[in-house]
């Protein structure tokens, strides 16, 4: 035995260390997902026998109007989402200053990766209240109203994707703030000696070796942007009357609330498609940059 | 050297033994039953909100075990989370007694086979003597398959105070409301306040117009799915209910927020009336709570007789519960008339069982009172239609509610829905 694993440590090791993972990853995400685009395909209330039904649910998802309603409120999310990285990047460079006071700063811009997301959209939800929040309050100084973000059909989207934006941007600061610390130091002087400062010397010098982890923030902003759901049920629970609905969120609430997997299973793997989609694009690009690194 | 390997190969080794029985264990215990119920023991999974029912249920249970010797284990989980759950648990990893609500919603589950018959017990302890019209929400074909637990009858609470005050009587007709709607804005007051974030307000609202309007028959017939939404019949209800819209009834940015926050405009006097059940109660401030008064719901049509929203929640033996005759030997003690009167009366439930100890809450009272005078009940939109159905209607409801001049496409959508479910 002992012999058996000296001679066959070198792979086993690594791939017992996997397998946990790996069973995991195959039972919970691989196994579900195909699960997923099975139940897609029948007519199922989550307890009863399952009828097969071929692509009706997704015939039903073309003509349905909320569908084309969700799919709306995600590219809003999407394009909202995408103010993330630039406006991270900004504050990234302001608190990486060496100023006195400026970890405190740092910290408090950090504050907002620490709640949860259900906490930031309930906080954003008192602040948007009509009758006591703070928006009224600042609205009240001036004499005038806030109008009820959360109930009008126009605005309640982009009033929930402003809130999920907060922490959004919090975290590609920390990106960004890893890669600002990993900057080559002999790359700055020589742009120094060169005689670039400023405006010039971030875009020619600081950009450029930013650009992966630019890249890693934009990837998971929109991934971020894209599974949004505990931000709506919490603020508007899709409202009013499913204005705001995203797609995971009506995914949920035609499994739970209308006990119809199948179609809900359909809604699902239509955000899957989408997702893998980004997702190929990100591998791409992280194993182009891999090859070029080598 | 030799020894540092040995150690390191150990740890190694138990490192891994370790991981293995944690993702052994991780993937066992999703198929683990949340206890393994022996003969003596009664599982329990309740959804009670309320501190004091909690209590109460505890206490119940501890005075069963010391009586009968069986062990009862009560799991609580929150209200709305249950919702989701209990379909999982009926099927996979049910307990011996749960708690639903009675009506569509348990029938929902005795179609699929879910919830066990207990005409037995009902036969048993006579049940049907002490509950009277009752019976019929927990009955399906002829047979029982629950107990009915405390009711909500809903209608319009105000405050005593504030009627006193601006010389108010609840309004009986439909003229009278109008009016009232008038006299309570000139007086710097929202008529009647609504919170429709979890959309079922604006779903209790159209039962209680439809109710007067066209009767129980009907509206039960809409529920049923046999009547459609683009029906002629439900004309005059919108018209009615747009009027009140027009003439700014409801509270501005309604959809905002929920019923809580509406209760408690109600309580702070923001508000004229609101339209709820005996829970509103938890809205108040205790001092408060003896203000508060309850009216029926205008007549709208003139000559239909007096129909009301009665929800009655329920308990339950699941088809799959492991120790069924334990079940009932604990419900039969726990629906003892003391036990079920004090368990019901820390909710402010209205008891189902005619020979419950008289409540000391006036506002329960006053609604066993009403309820004499009613002549038939619906429970609520969401529990007497199908849920797919409530679901998409409580939305169409909430929409019409802030843009009334999309009534007729409202209406076509939820007449498509009530199509695809009932055909």
């Amino acid at each position: 035995m002992p012999r058996f694993w000296r001679r066959n440590r070198h792979w086993m090791t690594p791939a017992l260390l996997l397998l946990p993972g790996l069973v995991l990853f195959g039972l919970v995400i691989l196994a579900a997902s195909f699960e997923t685009v099975w139940i897609s395909l029948h007519d199922w209330d989550g307890i009863g026998a399952k009828t097969w039904v071929g692509l009706a649910n997704y015939v039903e998802l073309a003509e349905d109007p909320q569908f084309y309603v969700s799919l709306k409120n995600n590219i809003i999310w999407l394009l909202i989402f995408m103010l993330a990285p630039p406006i991270g990047l900004g504050f990234a460079l302001i608190v990486n200053q060496k100023i006195r006071g400026m970890r405190i700063l740092k910290s408090l811009f950090f504050v907002p990766l620490v709640l949860a997301t259900v906490t930031v959209g309930v906080v954003f939800g008192w602040v948007y209240d009509p009758n006591y929040g703070l928006l009224q309050l600042i609205y009240g100084l001036f004499g005038g109203t806030t109008p009820a973000l959360l109930s009008d059909e126009n605005f309640a989207t982009f009033a929930v994707a402003a809130a999920g934006l907060w922490p959004q941007i919090a975290f590609c600061m920390v990106l960004f703030l890893a890669g600002l610390n990993n900057l080559d130091e002999d790359l700055i002087g020589a742009g120094r000696v060169d005689g670039a400062r400023g405006w010039r010397m971030l875009r020619h010098v600081v950009l450029p070796q930013l650009s992966q982890v630019g890249f890693i923030a934009i990837a998971v902003t929109v991934i971020g942007a894209l599974r949004s759901f505990d931000m709506v049920a919490v603020m508007t629970t899709g409202g009013p009357y499913g204005s705001s609905t995203v797609l995971a969120y009506q995914m949920y609430e035609e499994s739970i609330f209308s006990y119809r997997f199948g179609y809900g299973a359909a809604i699902a793997t239509v955000l899957f498609v989408i997702m893998i989609a980004f997702i190929a694009w990100y591998l791409r690009g992280l194993l182009r940059a891999e090859r070029s690194n080598a | 050297m030799a020894i540092d390997v040995t150690t390191l190969s150990t740890t190694r080794r138990r490192f891994l033994k370790g991981t293995g029985a944690a993702l052994a264990a991780s993937a066992a215990g999703g198929l683990c039953l949340p206890a393994l119920a022996q003969a003596q023991e009664i599982t329990i999974i309740s959804n009670l909100s309320n501190v004091g029912q909690r209590d109460i249920l505890h206490r119940l249970a501890a005075e069963y075990e010391a009586k009968s010797g069986a062990k009862v284990t009560i799991n609580n989980m929150d209200h709305e989370a249950h919702k989701t759950a209990i379909r999982s648990y009926l099927v996979v990893g049910a307990p011996d007694i749960c708690f639903w609500f009675s009506g569509n919603r348990m029938k929902a589950f005795v179609n699929k086979g879910l919830f066990d018959d207990i005409s037995d017990l009902f036969a048993r302890e006579n049940y049907k003597g002490v509950l009277g019209a009752t019976t019929s929400a927990v009955t399906v074909g002829d047979k029982q398959y629950g107990l009915p637990m405390g009711g909500l009858l809903w209608g319009l609470f105000y405050r005593k105070d504030v009627f006193a005050e601006h010389n108010w009587t609840p309004p009986k007709t439909w003229t009278d409301f109008l009016a009232f709607g008038e006299a309570a804005k000139s007086a710097g007051m929202v008529p009647m306040s609504m919170g429709t974030k979890e959309l079922w307000p604006a779903g209790g609202w159209f039962d209680h117009m439809n109710l007067r309007v066209n009767g129980l028959d009907k509206h039960i017939a809409l529920m049923d799915g046999k009547v459609q939404y683009t029906d002629p019949m439900l004309t005059p209800v919108f018209d009615k209910w747009n009027d009140l819209i027009k003439a700014g009834f409801f509270s501005p940015n309604h959809s905002s927020f929920g019923w809580e926050q509406a209760g408690a405009a109600l309580a702070q006097k923001k508000a004229a009336m609101m339209d709820l059940g005996g829970f509103v109660r938890s809205a108040f401030p205790e001092a408060d709570i003896p203000q508060l008064a309850y009216a029926p719901f205008p007549e709208v049509a003139p000559g239909v007789a007096r129909y009301e929203d009665f929800s009655v929640n329920s308990v339950h033996v699941p088809a799959n519960a492991k120790n069924k005759q334990g079940a009932r030997d604990f419900l039969a003690y726990f629906y003892k008339p003391e036990n079920l009167g004090a368990f019901l009366a820390a909710e402010g439930a209205i008891p189902p069982r005619n020979d419950c100890p008289p409540s000391k809450d006036p506002l329960v009272n006053a609604a066993v009172e009403e309820l004499k005078k009613v002549v038939g009940t619906s429970q609520y939109y969401d529990r007497d239609t199908d849920p797919d159905m409530a679901q998409e209607g409580m939305t169409g409801l909430q929409e019409f509610m802030v843009k009334p001049e999309r009534r007729d496409q409202i209406l076509e959508r939820l007449e498509k829905t009530r199509k695809r479910i009932f055909g």
